[in-house]
């Protein structure tokens, strides 16, 4: 008996990058000869279990060189170690010897998709600056609604329907000037995830995607700066080890010209439109079982124009986090978030000021428990504590006919535990199954509307039109008080069942409770709508999805295809009432109808890994719905209570980007995007009434924009002499739509003022925008 | 131009000029079959006796034609006063104007329109309302939204009692468009308010407010589910930039008693007006 009872141990350690200290996230482990493998989690930490003896364990991390270590196992090990950045050339080899694609092959993780900000860098993009929204817009399956649009849209979902997180703080606004930067600085950012579907148990709160995005945590090894010039914006990032090994500090800021920007036009001299924005980090080892980090955050957007008007908007977040090692097999990690969304808005014209933000206190505690080599077991626990403040408006001046306002600041809790449990079930089937519980209660003091038949909204039978009610009383509920709460129960389930070394088939289903809703009645989210908590009458938003896939590693993977299927169905989506006014409205009840969406759609992804020419071809074909119906409250609804088109339904998108290394002087790129022109409303008629020719409207969103595309090349030269010396530099041209296509934004529809005839109108953004950046690093 | 006064449309509307362009293009549109259009506007000026009014019956058309005039003609129109159930009837003038002239305007008094055409009955009810005087017309050219050209503002002090909803109407003697606000007070209820107009066309500079320019001015107090119908109709007619709201069928308070489908456009609305006008110096 004894001689087939082997003893077990346990090898765990933490990767990091040997000339930086950074951590390794998602680097592979594996006993050589085995099937026994895991990857490092998002603090670079692994735990492998092995039965005892000599033992060949291979470290390996895109990029850089393995290492194989031989080991006596004959107790638990800890083992740290660094991996070394290999050159270029290196990498192919690296690739071949390592065991990575092979494992995402295995994983019951499907719809996701890894950046680093290497692979983002080489992605040309608008205005000269590399982009992490911009790059993720390239995947299948991501769109959004074109240039001057804040935000991303995922499988056919709704902009506030992704969960952006920056080192897990929430990210209200994704973006600067409107979308033409996104918050996140790619000199900062280690990685980012992008989950699409199959979405894990960690995760919740938004019901169509998540972008996880972890910052550096700075140089352990020695101080580096390193920066970029460009024309349209400019950025600068220190780094350096606070005790060497032991811990490290990261400070960077980026900033554009305001005034650069605009005199694209002569007019728009007193104009000014900017952006900053500031990232810091810390962390500190203490001792081998803790780690501590520090993180903060701070964007703003600045506007002014004329000295009528001037608007201000921004993110700031600021975190603690706490590694602690319990055993070679229990990982934690202790959160504490404070993150914040404000602006500020000011009518000089009409003398108003308006003040609004929503913060939240976020606690985390996260646990991964390596069971065993078949098992892990990720479970934990979450509150977020949010404020409110809907708006206060006040008067500029004392000769302001404004009256001083402030809306009903809102209160919430929102908390979930998890549990995720991942086992290899067989060689070939993985499972990743378990749940999430979400609680939401809407807290006091509140001021809650009571309407007749508890009805917000009311249809006018005679005039067709759907009104808002007048509460009849109001209810008035104490600090702290529960006014109204929500309990979901969201199971999460991901298979994988590898059908040879070379390619696996995998399903996922995962539901999801959102009880945040951005209120906007516009085609495009601006950064001025309004975050509303689910309550009385506003229904969390429910999601059920559903994926299939089939993955391929081709060639040695030099190639890798993807295949999916997806249906997503979302509950309780909020409409709007016809002329719905949205400002400044302390019962927004009153303005919203329940509705649902759907979408469905197949993601291709031929993606080339290796060589001279890298780079994906992305084709999705999808269909995004919604639909609101009168129910209850009479009539048939949005839309007759038909089916309509999402404004961001695009059914046929393709993405073609490619980099190409000519050699160690110059590389190039180019990006090719083709959308289906976003649904709109065309008018079918005109009548005159009042001196005026106004246009009838019938279907919502049953017209389209013409179609959306673009060529976008870029070169970078990496002068020769950077070889051997301290100050590195490099040069990067680019052209955002090269070929000048006007790609309209919208089409409007008008009368010519002086022959008042009738005329539409295309709005396009940006025609043809070369950009110049110089970057360097010592 | 702008005729809407909407805080979030207005800044976005500045926000995004900062950075696109604009051409006139040419785009198929889908052409519904005419419809009945009621501009039935009764408007009491502040003293006047009020009996003289016209309604305008037209038809719809398809949205780029140039024949966009097209007078309905051989209906019936009449209104009650349904306090004391007298009705007024208007005379067909063959060109689209129904008019009479003996009317009775009552304030905050309900009166129905009942108009008889194609064989199909329509028919709208509607209250009279007031509206306080303008106090004040000022020429300035600091305010507005450009710190250069002209605006002229009206003033008027809103009852602190009731809410109030109000259309402002301007227009240069010369020019073929009215501009027009819809306003509430609800962020400045009891307080002298204040409305400005300024032509600040981009394209072209000698189009704003000149020496010698004669404005005219009306002020005109209106029930609130009139502002809702105007507020939408103005802001579909003339802001669908990428960050408007979804264009939808505007609902007037008319409605087809024989055929509720042929839902027609226009309004049926009884409204106390300030008129004046004032010529730039």
């Amino acid at each position: 008996m004894r001689v087939f009872a082997q003893e077990k141990h346990t090898i765990s350690g933490v990767l990091k990058d040997e000339n930086t200290g950074e951590t390794l996230l998602g680097a592979t482990v594996f006993i050589e000869g085995t099937t026994i493998g895991t990857v490092t989690n998002q603090y670079g930490f692994y735990s492998l279990t092995v039965e005892a003896g000599k033992r060949n364990i291979v470290f390996s991390y895109v990029g850089y060189a393995p290492v194989v270590k031989e080991a006596d196992v004959q107790a638990n090990i800890i083992m740290n170690l660094n991996l070394l950045e290999s050159s270029d050339a290196l990498e192919e080899v690296v690739i071949k010897a390592e065991n990575k694609e092979r494992l995402n092959i295995k994983s019951a993780q499907m719809s996701s998709t890894n950046l680093k900000a290497k692979t983002i860098k080489k992605i040309p993009v608008v205005l000269g600056e590399v982009d992490v929204l911009k790059s993720i817009q390239l995947l299948p399956g991501v769109t959004n609604g074109g240039e001057g649009t804040a935000g991303f849209n995922v499988r056919g979902g709704a902009s506030d329907q992704n969960l952006v997180l920056l080192d897990e703080a929430i990210i209200y606004n994704s973006s600067h000037l409107f979308g033409f930067f996104s918050v996140f600085n790619n000199d900062v950012i280690k990685d980012v995830t992008l989950y699409k579907g199959g979405i894990p148990a960690q995760y919740g709160g938004r019901v169509s995607s998540v972008l996880d995005v972890r910052q550096k945590d700075g140089n352990q090894k020695e101080f580096h700066v390193n920066g970029g010039i460009g024309a349209i914006s400019s950025r600068l990032l220190a780094e350096g080890p606070i005790k060497k090994d032991k811990g490290a500090f990261l400070a960077a800021g980026r900033a554009s010209y305001g005034h650069l920007f605009l005199n694209f036009s002569e007019e728009q001299k007193g104009n000014i439109a900017y952006f900053y924005d500031v990232s810091l980090k810390a962390g500190y080892s203490l001792g081998e079982k803790d780690k501590v980090y520090l993180s903060g955050y701070l964007g703003q957007d600045i506007f002014e124009f004329e000295n009528a008007f001037n608007n201000t908007y921004g993110n700031t977040s600021f975190n603690v986090r706490w590694n602690h090692v319990f055993s070679s097999k229990l990982f934690s990690n202790l959160s504490l978030i404070y993150s914040k969304y404000d602006y500020n808005l000011g009518l000089e014209f009409i003398k108003l000021d308006w003040k609004s933000d929503i913060k939240n206190y976020n606690i985390k505690y996260d646990l991964k428990h390596y069971l065993s080599n078949k098992i892990t077991l990720d479970y934990g626990i979450s509150g977020i504590y949010y404020n409110f403040n809907p708006g206060e408006v006040l008067p500029s001046s004392p000769e302001s006919s404004i009256n001083n306002r402030k809306l009903q600041n809102k209160h919430a809790l929102e908390s979930g535990v998890y549990v995720a449990m991942n086992h290899k079930i067989t060689p070939k089937l993985t499972a990743k199954y378990g749940f999430r519980y979400s609680y939401f209660m809407r807290l006091g003091e509140d001021k809650v509307g009571v309407y007749e038949n508890n009805q917000p909204v009311t249809y006018n039978e005679e005039l067709k039109i759907y009104e808002s009610a007048t509460n009849t009383s109001v209810t008035t509920f104490g600090k702290n008080e529960e006014v109204k709460n929500y309990g979901n129960f969201e199971p999460r389930l991901a298979l994988s069942y590898q059908l040879s070394d070379k390619s696996s088939v995998k399903a996922s289903y995962n539901r999801m409770a959102q009880y945040l809703h951005l209120i906007s009645n516009t085609t495009s989210v601006t950064p001025l709508d309004v975050w509303a908590p689910s309550g009385k009458y506003i229904k969390p938003q429910l999601a059920d999805q559903f994926a299939l896939g089939y993955f391929k590693n081709i060639k040695n993977n030099a190639y890798s295809f993807s295949a999916e299927v997806y249906h997503k169905g979302i509950k309780n989506r909020l409409d709007y009432i016809d002329g719905s006014d949205l400002i400044a409205q302390d019962f927004i009840e009153t303005q919203l109808l329940n509705g649902k969406m759907r979408s469905y759609g197949l993601e291709l992804q031929l993606q080339k890994n290796k060589g001279k020419l890298t780079g994906w071809i992305a084709y999705t074909l999808s269909k995004s719905e919604q639909r609101t119906q009168g129910g209850t409250i009479g009539g048939l609804g949005i839309n007759n209570g038909d089916w309509y088109n999402t404004s961001f339904d695009r059914p046929h998108d393709v993405s073609v980007t490619g980099s190409y290394k000519l050699n160690e002087k110059w590389q190039f790129g180019a990006n090719v995007i083709y959308q289906t022109g976003r649904p709109v409303t065309y008018p079918n008629g005109q009548y005159q009434y009042q001196g005026l020719s106004v246009a009838s409207y019938d279907e919502r969103n049953a017209n389209r924009l013409p179609a959306y595309h673009r060529l976008d090349i870029s070169a970078t030269l990496t002068p020769r002499k950077n070889k051997n010396r301290k100050w590195k530099s490099e040069w990067v041209f680019g052209v955002y739509n090269l070929y000048n296509r006007k790609n309209a934004a919208s089409i409007s529809f008008r009368q010519d003022e002086n022959t008042g005839f009738n005329e539409a109108i295309r709005t396009s953004i940006f025609g043809i925008v070369p950009a110049i950046t110089y970057n360097f690093e010592f | 131009m702008r005729r809407v006064f909407n805080l979030k449309y207005i800044s976005i509307v500045i926000l995004l000029s900062f950075l696109s362009c604009e051409d006139v293009v040419n785009v198929d549109v889908p052409n519904e079959s005419p419809k009945l259009v009621v501009d039935a506007s009764i408007n009491w000026e502040k003293g006047t006796v009020g009996n003289e009014q016209t309604i305008k019956l037209t038809l719809s058309t398809s949205y780029f034609t140039l024949q966009n005039n097209v007078p309905a003609i051989g209906a019936s129109v009449q209104i009650v006063n349904l306090n004391d159930n007298t009705s007024t009837n208007f005379v067909d003038n063959n060109d689209g104007r129904y008019t009479t002239n003996s009317f009775v305007p009552v304030l905050n008094t309900e009166y129905r329109l009942d108009i008889t055409y194609n064989g199909e009955q329509y028919s709208a009810v509607e209250t009279f309302k007031s509206v306080v005087p303008i106090n004040d017309i000022t020429q300035t050219t600091d305010g507005g939204f450009d710190d250069e050209l002209t605006e002229i503002s009206i003033f008027f002090n809103d009852p602190i009692l009731e809410e109030n909803y109000y259309l402002v109407k301007f227009q240069l003697t010369t020019d073929v468009l009215p501009t027009f606000f819809t306003i509430k007070d609800e962020f400045s209820n009891g307080n002298e308010m204040t409305v400005f107009f300024e032509k600040d066309d981009e394209d072209d500079e000698l189009d704003a407010l000149n020496v010698g320019d004669e404005v005219d001015i009306e002020l005109i107090g209106i029930s609130k589910q009139y502002y809702n119908y105007m507020s939408l109709l103005l802001d579909q007619a003339d802001s669908q930039g990428p960050f408007s709201s979804t264009p939808a069928p505007v609902n007037g308070n008319c409605i087809n008693l024989s055929n509720s489908s042929n839902t027609p456009y226009g309004y049926f609305r009884l409204t106390e007006v300030d008129k004046t006008s004032y010529t730039v110096q």
